[in-house]
């Protein structure tokens, strides 16, 4: 049983199509990268796994749990992460308490242990030394990197990013692109959606190329990069890749 | 107008004004603060968008509320708060029970700055990217938790200058109170005047008195909105990503 099962999902925005049937599955400890242009669906279909977007028609499994008839969503979402394109950070609060308020009010932990696990987590994203900084003091990278930490502070099962890096200039990207590589190491879960072709083709277990709502073609990275079946994903990589 | 006869109205009739000043702060202080609480009810409510999932009666009471709470922000911002005070005040008076002035007045007011703190919260909390919403629920919050933990706190920070400008309304408008002939600042003058017969004076001094008590409030107001942006510009130190982490041989960009 795969860890997300997408079936035949449809969803539409006032009459326009977003996602035409969709179909596709991650199974545990695997990555899996959305690729495709811009509005062909990628970050819909992330929204949609996180309950941010309901769907129209299709189902979408999660721990082999229907989600839209799931009766506790937050403690669904508690073990689904995701990190944003804006960071969206809480930008009344510190590093330190962005990424301890909600282990104390969702997982109810007491503070101190709340705190050492920020800090073991801010420790990995390479940000100790900023736990007293407000996000509006960080850089694009760094506030990205704390939105990471405060996602892993909730212990979660699955990590989406809605294209993480697309907010950042590029001599930041590296950075937060190696935290995730650090975290496919580690067996985690993941679904990204991302426009960096050579992250893609190096971290990810499987490809999906969207286009126009539909998933054109999945597969291995060298497959989809070195092979792609379609004209249209040929067109796409080189238009991106130049 | 002398300046002799305002300092001798002034040294006479010093405690009739001290009277008035505090009845004035007592209902422009309560009557802000109550209004604010009033505001956070009313526009928090207001603000609430309910997820299209929600079951379909809390729909319709959410809609049946927003219905109530636009009437009530309609009627006492379209109404003059004088007209307000006389109207409440004879309504309960005859009809329901005999409050004494005072708590009448502070009722007014503060059902009065409700109405305006209500727009306020609402639009305070509008303000707030819905990105922060979306990051608090991601991380299991509800939207209540997501409310008071996230957005309300700062809603309230952005909207503290305008929340302000409300204690300095009512210090000066609470002067129409005297219609129900609470012993405010107002009230008071209009009682030297009468006894004095200096009108010109007696009003120089009133004026000056209001100055006084805004700008006191201004000053003060001004220092709480500094405290509250203080403390969030401490500098980090250094960055140890790239001592704790190596750079990929191939790099991230594409």
């Amino acid at each position: 049983m795969s860890l997300i099962d997408v079936r035949n999902v449809r969803k539409g925005f006032g009459g326009l199509e977003v996602l035409n049937d969709i179909s596709f599955q991650v199974e545990k400890g695997e990555v899996v990268c959305l690729i495709g242009a811009s509005g062909s669906g990628k970050s819909t279909m992330l929204r949609c796994i996180n309950l941010l977007e309901d769907i129209d028609a299709g189902s979408i499994r999660v721990f082999d749990e229907e989600i839209s008839k799931l009766t506790d969503i937050n403690d669904y979402r508690r073990r689904v992460g995701m990190v944003f394109q804006q960071f969206n950070l809480f930008n009344n609060m510190d590093v330190l308490n962005n990424c301890i308020l909600a282990q104390v009010r969702v997982l109810k932990k007491d503070r101190k242990e709340a705190e050492a696990r920020a800090l073991q987590e801010l420790e990995k994203v390479g940000l100790r030394d900023f736990i007293h900084a407000y996000p509006s003091t960080l850089s694009g990278g760094q506030k990205q990197r704390v939105a990471i930490a405060r996602a892993l502070c909730m212990d979660p099962e699955i990590l989406l990013f809605d294209e993480p890096t697309s907010a950042l200039d590029p001599e930041m990207v590296g950075e937060v692109l190696n935290v995730i590589r650090e975290l496919a190491k580690e067996d985690m879960t993941m679904v990204i959606v991302t426009h960096e072709m050579a992250f893609a083709r190096d971290v990810a277990d499987k490809v999906i190329f969207m286009d126009e709502g539909v998933i054109l073609e999945e597969g291995r990275p060298e497959k989809i990069f070195d092979h792609p079946e379609y004209d249209r994903t040929r067109q796409f990589l080189s238009r991106i890749l130049q | 107008m002398s300046l002799a006869k305002c300092l001798e109205i002034l040294l006479k009739y010093y405690p009739s004004f001290l009277l008035g000043i505090r009845t004035t702060l007592i209902v422009a202080l309560s009557g802000t603060l109550l209004g604010l609480m009033i505001g956070l009810l009313v526009g928090g409510f207001r603000a609430i968008r309910l997820d299209k999932t929600a079951a379909g009666y809390k729909k319709v009471i959410k809609k049946i509320l927003d219905v109530f709470a636009r009437i009530y922000i309609e009627v006492f911002r379209g109404t003059p708060m004088m007209v307000q005070a006389v109207f409440i005040y004879y309504l309960v008076y005859t009809n329901i029970i005999r409050w004494d002035k005072m708590t009448a007045a502070i009722f007014v007011i503060s059902i009065n700055t409700g109405a305006y703190m209500a727009e306020i919260v609402r639009s305070g909390i509008q303000a707030i990217d819905p990105g922060q919403n979306e990051a608090a629920r991601s991380l299991g919050m509800t939207s209540m938790q997501t409310m008071m933990g996230v957005i309300l706190p700062q809603a309230i920070r952005n909207a503290f200058p305008a929340i302000g400008n409300e204690l300095i309304v009512n210090i000066k408008d609470s002067s129409v109170l005297m219609i129900i002939s609470i012993t405010e600042l107002m009230f008071q003058s209009n009682s030297i005047a009468g006894t004095t017969y200096r009108f010109t004076e007696t009003y120089f001094l009133t004026a000056m008195i209001y100055l006084l008590l805004t700008g006191i409030s201004s000053i003060i107001l001004g220092m709480i909105e500094k405290r509250m942006n203080h403390s969030r510009t401490s500098l980090p130190q250094s960055d140890t990503t790239f001592s704790s982490i190596s750079l990929a041989e191939k790099g991230g960009k594409a």
